[in-house]
């Protein structure tokens, strides 16, 4: 984890203190823990951690002496004034870091041996380094039972706890979840939650990270591998589109923990990850992964090696040569979707290429004004929520924007369902197809602010392209304004930037016109409209491919079934809804008989007789970045780690497209939400087994009643494009005369109650 | 029996003053007409600054300096606090003016409160004074009764009220950031500093902390003149103390001295009565248990600031224990060393880890299982424990070990070599002052 | 206690607070004095009537000697230990004490609650009554002293007959 806050050398302003002797240079108001880093001399820290807020000063590790001032300094409270005069290797200074090592070290059990954290464990680095080399204390030791678990996730052993407080205050101040305190006093002191309860949220994993010594240790990778048998992979986390950047530790081949990096992104996720993004990974493990190929033909399904899949599909989609159609899933890498462009173009003969996720024809008008990025939000005066779930669909936004609240943003929400961050600061809620009401009640505020950055649903948006055209208005009205899209899909900024539309393939296959289905990472049977889906492709007489990571209701009726490589397993590049393009790079092998996407679709064009130039993932991407202007100039080695920002072709909303779109149907309005933990990712990982949320139709008391639905039992709900079954629950808060229903669950219920576009629907509910 | 010349009026007067009426009679309030009638808060902040008086808490810090450090027209608002976090051990001189003069107390803090500008003070008392709550409490609701508390107070215009806070057993509150946090609602545990309370204290605003004793001196200085109050005892220690005297001596009270005027050994020997017959002084902490432990060679020593600084100790807060040739000085040490261990709040790890540490060396010293490197060992600790954390707590767990260690150095190789220490009959008569 | 009784008690004096945060020491004294510690009932009260998390409650209670997270007897009896007490004899009536209760009496877990359930006994740093050490205070409401070892157990054969009062700080 980063230790010490980023410096800036270059600033404008700089001013000069005596380090050790040598005169050095930082902005003013640089703490001096952070200063003497910049410059090469590490004063060794515990309690410090600067993304946790102000230093509290707690462990004393850092003191360091300062000429004329009395006694020892706290580095990491003390600004750098100009000609400061500073030493952190004075005997004094040195007598004192040994003396805190010391003190630490008296009641640590130094089971180091047998600790998770060894080999990576700052208390060991910064004992070696600047501690005593043998104990003095030959008390007997603080004991506890140990280890203690506070969730299925995290294990605490408090005779390591060394009382830094970093993880009750990430608990308090940065996710607020309020739910990780300090109890007792003195040597007592323990970190805790309430009694009997355990520690569950969005963001507790972060804490494992936070720890300075093994006191908090993931169960998942509790006794799995000592840190020099592994190998650590800087990624990004493929679940949500934020874009989180990891890091994947691998030994024999697999994945084995997730962490955010020693070296955050400070534009995205600041070393913070959810649960999700941290214990999701074990989803490649999961037993409805796909780990051989599959062909259905007369004779039935069967398994298949992989070079046989892929030359039965290239045998299937020779005989449609012309007739293609190619669908691309969110998940999708950008080369995985470009080498499918350039299939579809060449070997396929012109193809038809879609990708799967929202038109958004109505939201040109908010792209095309300027964005921001999360980290951006730091700056805000007033950040505005428009739409949305941040929480539970953009976990780590949630974050950047308690930080931005801590720094002193105004925060108000205006959209149609309730969500965490509301309670901010003001809320407006909305019913469907009144958004644009709500955004225009925030306008005089974002007029009034010095610098509003707005937040922004692209569901929906979407589903009320009057709204978007409204807060489009509002934000541009205010030079200051920007704008940031909560994007509903992995990459669909990528996909949107190769050109992909959303529209087009369904009514081509509907009209008989296509011939032959690629479906690329995509289940177009458990997306929205998969009622209509499912009609088209009933009775489809050509080959379906379908190029997965795990069995869905679309590779169940595939023909052949070619089994890919899942984000923490294969090379790529993911654009996140802020426009950052950034790489995955491959933490784990993957099952022996999968291939990456971009393999299978290169290796398919081979045997279709139109090879790509390209042979591996970056000339792909280089090959790609020529031919797409939102790509131009960026090449692997600029992206780097830290991702660079597409620039995206100037989005335009076709006239006519803002127009309020009606709800389809009759009945009362459906309202989709999301839950973190309720989606597909989680269903399939284990470690996360404990915190699965059913899927569910949410409904105020009144509206129970009239619809003849009670607490816990089971509802049918009809919508013009389909019926499901959902499990009620009424909410007394839930307000009155909308279905608010689960997107995302597995089985996908609520998805067929959508059309394929994912517009404004009401739906019919009744008991079952 | 009424004290002459002294700063509380329960005193002067000889007789407790907890209704208004009395009070009254005694002279109260006089101070707080005069104040609003004649002064302006700068006025109070000079007469203040003048007299000289410094902070009877413990660390003697001129109160009107500390009140000179608040911002004027901060567009925060400004809060008074009084310190009646009484838990200094031997300590129990606050407790005496709350249960006595609770009126003098208030007077005090209002002439602070509208010296500095605050319209709301709240008195923190320690949660084991509940006693003395409920006395204050009444007063309070007398005092804003009689128009002395509230808004438009004595049709003044000026507006302000007390709220008691009481706490709940914490010895670390009476630190005034810690004190601040549990104000808060949070866990006592002090602030790094700076910001110091004057420009970020409650709820970050600016705020004046003062203990009771302090605030109480108040309205004799604005009623009688910073003059008058500067002129008693010498020039840098000026005012009168009131210093709890208990342990082994005959007469347990609290004694009002002149500061620089009296001796050690008049306040133990004369006032407070002296050791038992047959028994000799051994040791005394003069200024409560955080300071240096002082001993017959020292009884010579004027009380004020200064001569006690000079003689190696602190005056602290006026809680004289006194312990005479029957006690064993490591199982004293070691039983101010669990009162440390006790009340660290935890947060830095110096004195959480290091009393803690101290305390089990001592503990085996007594026990019998003392090594003579413990002495080495625990010379070694006191720097790495004292003037490395954020408050004073733990200089005041070093202080009294480190300096019975260096006083009394023969009594630990005694008890080390003599394979631990019996526990002495304690001094069971009953006396009061 | 329920959230309604908190509020009962907080709310009076909500005004005189910035910051409705400082409610929750109040709110803790007022829910001991029904069962005499703070039950978890307590803690989700509290949190419910002042909006901070039962957690963050009891991470508070838990800073402080004197509330009470574990049941204790009707009467809580504190033994000054510290030294102005000790010099006067605080050990041997803490022994007493705890030998008439048939409680351990040192270390630090002397004391406990007696096995009718009627009487705790703690240890209490100083308790500022050094004039009449030892001392012992009774719940938070009285504190005596000086005593014998005797005269102690004999105050604690009297309080357990004595009626204990109705709602009272321990």
């Amino acid at each position: 984890m980063p230790d010490y806050a980023p410096v800036d050398l270059a600033a404008d302003t700089l001013i000069s203190f005596e380090l050790n002797g040598r005169t050095v240079s930082v902005p003013p108001t640089t703490m001096l823990v952070d200063a003497c880093f910049a410059h090469g001399v590490e004063v060794p820290i515990f309690c410090y951690e600067p993304r946790l807020g102000p230093a509290i000063g707690a462990c004393r590790m850092c003191l360091v002496e300062v000429e004329g001032m009395r006694g020892l300094q706290t580095a990491c409270s003390t600004p750098v004034t100009a000609d400061m005069v500073v030493k952190t290797t004075s005997p004094q200074a040195v007598d004192a870091q040994d003396g805190v090592l010391e003190l630490l070290l008296a009641n640590h059990p130094l089971d180091c041996p047998v600790c998770d954290k060894g080999g990576e464990c700052p208390l060991q680095d910064r004992t070696f380094r600047f501690g005593p080399g043998q104990t003095r204390f030959v008390e007997p030791k603080r004991h506890f039972p140990k280890p203690l678990n506070l969730s299925n996730r995290v294990a605490l052993d408090r005779e390591r706890c060394i009382t830094c407080f970093r993880c009750v205050r990430f608990s308090q101040d940065v996710a607020q979840d309020a739910q990780l305190t300090m109890q007792e006093r003195g040597a007592l002191s323990e970190i805790t939650t309430l009694t009997g309860e355990p520690y569950e949220g969005r963001f507790t994993g972060n804490i494992i990270d936070l720890c300075p010594v093994g006191a908090l240790t993931s169960i998942p990778y509790r006794f799995v591998s000592r840190p020099w048998d592994v190998a650590n992979t800087p990624s990004v986390c493929g679940l949500c589109s934020v874009g989180c950047n990891t890091e994947l530790t691998a030994r024999e081949g697999d994945v084995k923990r997730v962490t955010g990096r020693a070296e955050p992104n400070f534009a995205v996720e600041e070393g913070w990850l959810c649960d999700k993004g941290r214990w999701g990974y074990d989803a490649g493990r999961s037993a409805d992964r796909l780990t051989q190929g599959v062909i259905r033909d007369d004779g039935g399904d069967r398994d298949a090696l992989l070079e046989e899949a892929v030359e039965a599909a290239s045998l299937l989609l020779r005989s449609v040569t012309g007739r293609v159609g190619v669908l691309v899933g969110a998940s999708a890498t950008v080369e995985e979707a470009a080498i499918a462009q350039d299939l579809a173009a060449g070997a396929l003969g012109g193809a038809r290429v879609a990708r799967l996720g929202i038109p958004g024809h109505g939201l040109g008008v908010l792209r095309g004004l300027p964005g921001a990025q999360l980290g951006d939000l730091d700056h805000a005066d007033l950040i505005v929520i428009v739409g949305g779930d941040p929480a539970n669909q953009q976990p780590i936004a949630e974050l950047r924007v308690r930080k931005a609240r801590r720094f002193g943003a105004t925060i108000a929400s205006v959209g149609p369902r309730s969500h965490e961050l509301e309670a901010l600061g003001d809320s407006l809620r909305t019913t469907p197809g009144q958004l644009a009401a709500g955004v225009t009640a925030i306008a005089e505020r974002i007029a009034d602010s010095g610098h509003p950055i707005v937040l922004w649903d692209e569901a929906d948006l979407a589903a009320e392209p009057d709204a978007a055209a409204e807060l489009a208005r509002i934000i541009g009205a205010n030079p200051a304004g920007r704008q940031l899209e909560l994007g509903a899909e992995v990459n669909g900024a990528g996909l949107r930037a190769l050109g992909l539309p959303a529209e087009g393939l369904l009514e081509a296959l509907s009209a008989g016109e296509i011939a032959g289905l690629i479906l690329l990472h995509a289940d177009p049977l458990s997306a929205p409209g998969r009622g209509q889906w499912s009609a088209a492709l009933e009775g489809f007489e050509g080959p379906v491919i379908a190029i997965a990571t795990h069995t869905d209701r679309s590779t169940d009726l595939a023909d052949v079934v070619l089994p890919a490589l899942t984000h923490w397993e294969q090379e790529g590049t993911l654009v996140s809804m802020t426009g950052r393009a950034q790489r995955l790079r491959p933490g784990a092998t993957g099952p022996e008989n999968a291939a990456p996407g971009w393999e299978l679709l290169i290796a398919l064009a081979h045997r279709l007789g139109a090879p790509p130039e390209y042979r591996t993932p970056a000339h792909a991407f280089a090959c790609l970045a020529a031919a797409h202007p939102a790509f131009a100039g960026l090449t692997y080695g600029t992206i780097g780690n830290e991702g660079e920002v597409i620039t995206p072709p100037t989005p335009t909303s076709p006239n006519g497209v803002n127009a309020a779109r009606p709800l389809a149907g009759d009945g009362v309005p459906l309202v989709t939400t999301t839950m973190i933990y309720g989606d597909r990712a989680t269903a399939r990982s284990a470690a996360l087994a404990g915190v699965r949320t059913p899927a569910e139709v949410m409904v105020g008391p009144a509206l129970a009643t009239e619809s003849g639905l009670t607490d816990g039992a089971a509802a049918r709900l009809v919508s013009l494009f389909g019926e499901s079954r959902l499990t009620v629950r009424v909410d007394d808060a839930a307000p009155e005369g909308i279905a608010f229903a689960t997107l995302g669950a597995p089985g996908a219920p609520t998805e067929a109650l959508l059309g394929p576009d994912r517009g404004p629907v009401r739906v019919r509910m009744g008991a079952v | 029996m009424p004290v002459m010349n002294s700063v509380y009026r329960h005193r002067e007067a000889g007789t407790p003053l907890t209704d208004l009426v009395a009070y009254r009679a005694a002279g109260g309030f006089k101070a707080l007409e005069k104040a609003l009638a004649d002064m302006e808060p700068d006025d109070l902040l000079y007469a203040f600054h003048r007299s000289g008086l410094r902070g009877r808490g413990g660390a003697g810090f001129p109160m009107g300096r500390k009140a000179s450090f608040l911002p004027k027209d901060s567009a925060l608002a400004t809060y008074l606090v009084c310190n009646a976090d009484e838990s200094e051990p031997g300590t129990f001189k606050d407790r005496e003016i709350m249960e006595m003069n609770p009126f003098q107390l208030i007077e005090g803090m209002v002439l602070a409160g509208h010296a500095v500008g605050a319209t709301r003070g709240y008195i923190y008392i320690r949660g084991e004074y509940e006693h003395q709550a409920r006395i204050l409490d009444r007063a309070l609701v007398a005092a804003r009764e009689g128009g002395y508390l509230g808004t438009d107070i004595l049709r003044s215009g000026v507006t302000f009220d007390l709220t008691l806070y009481r706490g709940a057993g914490a010895y670390i509150c009476g630190e005034e950031t810690g004190l601040l946090e549990s104000l808060e609602g949070k866990r006592g545990q002090p602030r790094l500093k700076p910001p110091f309370p004057a420009v970020a204290g409650l709820y970050a605003s600016p705020t004046l902390i003062n203990n009771v004793e302090t605030l109480a001196a108040l309205p004799p200085i604005v009623e009688k003149g910073a003059d008058w109050y500067a002129a008693i005892g010498p020039e840098k220690s000026p005012g009168t103390k009131i210093f709890s005297v208990s342990g082994h001596v005959t007469r347990p009270g609290n004694y009002e001295v002149v500061m620089g005027e009296t001796t050690c050994r008049e306040l133990l020997f004369g006032m407070a009565g002296g050791m038992r017959s047959g028994r000799s002084l051994k040791a005394f902490w003069v200024g409560g248990s955080s300071v240096p432990v002082l001993g017959e060679q020292h009884l010579d020593t004027p009380i004020d600031y200064e001569s006690l600084n000079a003689a190696g100790t602190f005056l602290g807060s006026g809680g004289c224990i006194v312990m005479d040739d029957s006690g064993c000085i490591v199982r004293a040490t070691l039983r101010l060393a669990s009162f440390y261990r006790h009340e660290s709040c935890g947060k830095c790890t110096p004195c959480r880890e290091g009393t803690t540490w101290m305390e089990k060396v001592l503990q085996r010293m007594v026990d019998g299982q003392g090594r003579i490197e413990d002495l080495e060992l625990l010379e070694s600790l006191f720097g790495r424990i004292s003037g490395r954390v954020l408050c004073a707590l733990a200089d005041g767990a070093v202080a009294p070990i480190k300096s019975a260690l260096a006083m009394f150095r023969a009594d630990f190789v005694r008890v080390i070599e003599e394979g631990g220490s019996a526990r002495p009959e304690p001094m069971m008569e009953v006396a009061h002052a | 206690m329920t959230e309604a009784e908190i509020r009962a008690h907080i709310d009076p004096i909500r005004h005189e607070y910035a910051e409705g945060r400082s409610l929750i020491l109040p709110a803790l004294k007022f829910a001991q004095t029904e069962k005499g510690h703070v039950a978890r009932a307590d803690l989700d009260a509290i949190a419910a009537a002042t909006g901070f998390s039962a957690a963050y409650v009891e991470s508070v209670a838990s800073f402080y000697d004197r509330i009470y997270l574990e049941p204790v007897g009707k009467r809580v009896v504190s033994v000054c230990v510290t030294l102005s007490c000790m010099l006067r004899g605080s050990d041997e009536v803490l022994e007493a004490l705890c030998a008439h209760e048939g409680l351990p009496d040192h270390g630090h877990h002397a004391g406990g609650t007696s096995s009718d359930g009627e009487i705790t006994i703690q240890e209490a740093q100083c308790l500022g009554y050094c004039d009449r050490a030892p001392c012992i205070q009774v719940d938070a409401e009285e504190t005596v002293g000086p005593l014998t070892p005797d005269e102690a157990v004999a105050m604690l054969d009297q309080l357990r007959e004595a009626p204990a009062p109705v709602a009272f700080w321990r």
